[in-house]
């Protein structure tokens, strides 16, 4: 078995109080492509005991089609479970005029911790315009962006960050997915760029990425995210665990990195 | 609780993984990290170079070690290359492989019942599986709809289906296990949250195999996703090892 600590915990116990894991990237409800057995809050509290979460940061799946109703939603589920979630308020560029009211109500929602962008759904650059105000927003207030990213996409490939992450450079930027495919770009600009971040959801499960992004970038530059209720935190976990890195690696990744950008 | 990995592949491709596993060093080692026992292992050959070249090298590089099994890989018998039906079983029955592989987009053939009639017939009778990647393609079919067309020629083949995929795949692959029985799916990219313990109180444990996609997947992922699922542990212990193994034992060579 691995040299760790903390996997030896894991598979034993299935969580570790000495790793209260983090989820900077999770959902919440219904979504249209996929089955769902536990989207909701009590069901989603079940399965973050089960795997040793302490928070999960999200953005409900209503919230990326109608910021106006899911953000709602969103708020409300932290507001019932101050403890154990926190929200990032969600934009859809492609109805404009909804834009600024969205930011407007941002510091008054419970949980509000940032700002998550979908920007392929969208098909909408995350360098476009109409995300300035939320954009400007975070800037002022120091706050975290989660982006969707994924090698190659034209509205939100690495090739994008830099101009990004420069423009606001006193926003926290998590690249959900870490810009899937594009490892080793990710992981430079991730190295070079101190607002830029690299969130694991979906890119765990490929072997060796773990270990590149390390290498590269450092573990001080990795978060971890699942995408919740999509994929079983046991599942990154397991990723993280058996990843040919150290423990402090993975304390790193599955939680101090976030207690820190978030300050939980 | 014993894992016994139903899809590990080892070797040299054109376009390998971020991290490659050439031999078979690599994947014992891996295993031994992750506390996997035993493994039932394709070989890159089989897929990139042919299986005339692939499965006799598979045996080959894969018999210093008892805890990986090897597999085969099927060709149109029409074609001769892997001999005929009857040579190719018998073959199999002298080498103890009791799996095969189909890879129809890199091998160029139809998988259907002109082609494979008589050889799935015979492993139908036999009761070898045969394992197939979601990703394959066969003329026009791909994925689902080619596993679909399969299974609708050869109702009683027993098919695993390997990387469902994770962005949702229930829809696709519960109404062939609902009325394909000798039909399974594994666990490699099952990461839907409570997917393995929902389908297996819907279905009962039998129908899934545990299975990692090594050297393209993390092994620790599916493991711990298995281990610490909300089912009981017999239920576990059947999707880990048991049912792979009673598959393997039912092959009648």
């Amino acid at each position: 078995m691995v040299d760790s600590q903390l996997a030896a915990e894991f598979v034993a116990r299935g969580r570790s109080a000495a790793c209260p894991v983090i989820d900077t990237h999770a959902h919440y409800g219904e979504f249209c492509g996929i089955y769902f057995p536990h989207p909701h809050a009590e069901q989603m509290l079940g399965t973050m005991d089960r795997a040793g979460v302490r928070i999960c940061i999200f953005a409900s799946h209503m919230a990326l089609v109608d910021p106006r109703r899911g953000n709602e939603l969103s708020a409300r589920v932290c507001a019932e479970h101050p403890d154990r979630f926190r929200c990032y308020l969600a934009i859809n560029p492609n109805y404009p005029d909804q834009v600024a009211a969205e930011v407007a109500r941002a510091e008054s929602m419970a949980g509000f911790v940032g700002y998550k962008f979908l920007s392929d759904y969208y098909q909408y650059p995350i360098t476009g315009d109409r995300y300035k105000p939320a954009l400007e927003h975070a800037e002022d207030r120091s706050l975290a962006v989660l982006l969707h990213t994924w090698g190659g996409s034209q509205f939100d490939g690495p090739a994008l960050w830099e101009e990004l992450a420069t423009r606001y450079p006193h926003v926290t930027f998590l690249m959900g997915h870490s810009g899937y495919g594009e490892w080793e770009k990710a992981a430079r600009l991730a190295r070079d760029i101190d607002n830029i971040y690299l969130e694991l959801c979906a890119a765990y499960s490929v072997r060796g990425v773990i270990e590149l992004f390390c290498e590269i970038a450092g573990s001080h530059k990795v978060t971890f995210g699942t995408d919740l209720p999509w994929f079983d935190p046991h599942y990154g976990i397991g990723c993280v665990l058996f990843a040919d890195i150290s423990d402090e690696d993975r304390h790193n990744i599955l939680h101090r990195n976030a207690e820190r950008i978030f300050g939980l | 609780m014993e894992f016994f990995d139903c899809n590990c592949e080892i070797g040299v491709l054109t376009q390998p993984p971020l991290a490659p596993a050439v031999g078979p060093e690599a994947l014992v080692q891996e295993m031994e990290r992750v506390g996997i026992e035993r493994a039932l292992v394709r070989h890159a050959c089989q897929i990139d170079e042919s299986p005339i070249v692939g499965n006799p090298y598979a045996l080959q590089v894969l018999a210093p070690y008892d805890n990986l099994l090897p597999t085969w890989s099927i060709l149109p018998p029409q074609c001769g290359e892997l001999g005929t039906v009857d040579e190719f079983i018998t073959a199999m029955s002298r080498a103890g492989v009791r799996a095969l592989w189909a890879f129809p987009s890199k091998h160029n053939y139809l998988l259907n019942a002109e082609t494979f009639g008589e050889l799935f017939e015979e492993m139908i009778a036999r009761r070898i599986p045969l394992f197939l990647r979601s990703t394959e393609q066969s003329g026009s079919l791909r994925g689902w709809e080619l596993c679909t067309d399969l299974l609708r020629q050869f109702p009683q083949l027993t098919l695993i289906l390997v990387g469902h995929g994770s962005w949702g795949t229930d829809r696709f692959f519960r109404p062939l296990i609902e009325r394909y029985p000798n039909f399974y799916v594994d666990t490699s990219r099952y990461e839907l949250e409570g997917g393995i313990a929902d389908f297996c109180r819907t279905y009962g444990p039998h129908r899934l195999l545990f299975g990692t996609a090594f050297p393209y997947t993390s092994m620790g992922g599916p493991m711990l996703t298995l281990l610490h699922c909300d089912m009981p542990d017999d239920y576990k212990a059947a999707v880990a090892a048991g049912n792979l193994a009673r598959i393997l034992q039912e092959v009648q060579l």
